[in-house]
């Protein structure tokens, strides 16, 4: 007898008590429903346990078999059972909820990952869109975006105006679906990366703040080859 | 005639009062913001220091490890990125009295923007001191600096009592929203350094950066290209001429705010598109020009507002150096 078949005994064992755990219950409805031939069934079982509990107990045996018309019975019955998740919605729900939202974003940035850019840094760009969520939520800080080309050519959907904070972000990435793909978008991220890094280098030298501005490099997406 | 003594004495009183008032003006200067930021730029290039400094934009947080060591009349300079890839940058200066275009901008003197016009910070910004905080286990002034015009960004900056250094830096846009905030969290100043080594050998994916002082005077606008438009009060401060990347690149001041234009006509740039991104505070403008049936690539970074950035892009016209068509 394999181990599952052991446990499955017990739960069944603990069923009849009333003492089994849902997670128990459900296997058990599960492994009743089953009309393989196994060697033992879980049916079998339960209907022998039944049997003895009955015969202690004074009362008369049948060996009535009702499983199959109640299974019948309930399908056709419509669903009002409630998500046992659902009760525990309070706080844990909401967090639920909002990481859910977070997910999605880190999602669906990716599959435009995976369409339209390879070799992009998909964790860098899943922080801008978490912080896309973040920011639906209205935080007190509303910086503009991190690196977000917005390819003006390609523009249909923002609308136009350059507005230099406030740009969806999820827009800019649906604008970078490529329509005609003369350049790379690898390219097109090293050309800026080399820009960045060689303005911080000027800032660094004429700004009042030092070396300060080496910190604003990239360091995610430094020097990627270029294909 | 009683009356006319009794004039004449207070008048002699008010002269007294004048004389005593404005000379215990004289006697305690009060610093003004303009004068604590100005000493802010003048303290950070001759004092030592080392520490780690905080860098935020928009719910991004990376850190820093700076030192800034001055000896000799030398002055080595090093960051190193504490998260993400490793990196560092190394900065050797051996003149440290180099005075740059933002050093004499922010030092109060004027320059000179073209035969008409000189530059002057205070005509740009208002400064406005907000009282003291505590930054990096240090007594701080916060200064607000405020533009006078929607061309450049604002800024809230945390000067160190006792040494006038800055320790913090909020670009600020017009609507009073924080952009980008650097920020020491632990710092040591001063004679305690003395004794610091300077590495001899560089470990990782450095880059060593040497710069020639490029003082104003020198500044020749030897560049076939100028600006047409720039937010008034910024001046060249720094060219480079076309280097085997295939661009030039021209950078502009107005002793606080700093954008480059980099000029290429490389095969390379010419297959990208128009762009127009933003990095934490930074504008990138990317976009193309034509002249004597050439295409050059045109790009304006900056820590400016997005509208200034993309007038200064369409600004840049060539000068009569510019090559013909081969």
């Amino acid at each position: 007898m394999s181990d599952y078949e052991d446990r499955l005994g017990e739960s069944v064992s603990a069923l009849m008590d009333g003492e089994a755990t849902e997670f128990e219950t459900h296997r058990i409805l599960k492994e009743v429903g089953e009309t393989s031939g196994a060697r033992d069934s879980a049916r079998d079982k339960w209907q022998r346990y039944q049997m003895a509990s009955s015969v202690m107990t004074g009362e008369p045996v049948l060996k009535i078999d009702l499983s199959g018309a109640i299974s019948a019975a309930i399908d056709l019955e419509n669903a009002h059972r409630i998500n046992p998740l659902t009760r525990h919605a309070g706080s844990a729900g909401r967090f639920a909820i909002a990481a859910s939202v977070a997910m999605v974003a880190i999602l669906g940035v990716q599959q435009l990952n995976n369409g339209g850019l390879e070799n992009a840094d998909a964790i860098q760009f899943a922080e801008v869109a978490v912080d896309e969520a973040m920011q639906n939520t209205g935080p007190a800080l509303q910086f503009p975006s991190g690196f977000q080309p917005n390819i003006q050519a390609r523009t249909v959907s923002v609308g136009g105006n350059n507005k230099t904070s406030r740009q969806p972000i999820v827009k800019t990435f649906e604008v970078r679906q490529p329509i005609n793909k003369q350049f790379s978008e690898v390219e097109l991220r090293s050309y800026l990366n080399d820009i960045m890094r060689e303005h911080s280098s000027h800032a660094a030298l004429n700004s009042s703040q030092g070396m300060l501005p080496f910190a604003r490099v990239t360091m995610n997406s430094v020097a990627p080859e270029p294909e | 005639m009683l009356v006319e003594l009794w004039f004449k004495s207070i008048r002699l009183a008010a002269i007294l009062a004048a004389i005593f008032v404005h000379g215990s003006l004289l006697a305690e200067p009060m610093s003004s913001g303009y004068d604590l930021v100005a000493g802010m730029t003048k303290a950070s290039k001759e004092s030592s220091y080392t520490g780690l400094v905080t860098y935020e934009y928009r719910g991004n947080l990376r850190s820093i490890k700076v030192s800034h060591i001055v000896r000799d009349g030398k002055t080595y300079e090093r960051i190193v990125h504490m998260d993400g890839p490793e990196r560092e940058v190394v900065r050797r200066e051996d003149d440290s009295d180099c005075l740059r275009a933002a050093d004499l901008l922010l030092g109060g003197r004027p320059i000179k923007i073209d035969d008409d016009n000189y530059a002057h910070l205070r005509d740009l910004y208002d400064f406005h001191i907000r009282g003291d905080a505590r930054i990096a286990g240090r007594l701080v002034s916060m200064v607000q600096v405020i533009p006078k015009d929607s061309f450049r960004y604002g800024y809230v900056v945390a000067i160190d009592k006792q040494s006038g250094l800055m320790l913090q830096s909020v670009l600020m846009n017009h609507r009073g929203k924080p952009m980008e905030r650097f920020q020491f969290i632990d710092v040591a100043i001063g004679a305690s350094l003395d004794n610091v080594k300077w590495p001899q050998s560089l470990t990782t994916s450095d880059a060593v950066e040497e710069p020639s002082c490029q003082q104003d005077s020198t500044l020749s606008s030897t560049s076939a290209w100028e600006s047409r438009w720039r937010p008034p009060g910024f001046v060249l401060s720094s060219y480079r001429p076309v280097g085997p990347g295939g661009r030039e690149s021209l950078m502009y001041t107005d002793g606080l705010a700093v954008f480059s234009v980099f000029i290429d006509a490389s095969e390379r740039s010419r297959s990208l598109p128009d762009v127009e991104a933003n990095l934490g505070a930074t504008a990138v403008v990317l976009t193309k020009a034509k002249f004597n049936n050439r295409q050059y690539t045109v790009t304006v970074v900056g820590e400016i507002p997005h509208s200034t950035a993309t007038r200064i892009a369409i600004g840049m016209t060539p000068t009569g150096r510019l090559p013909a068509n081969p």
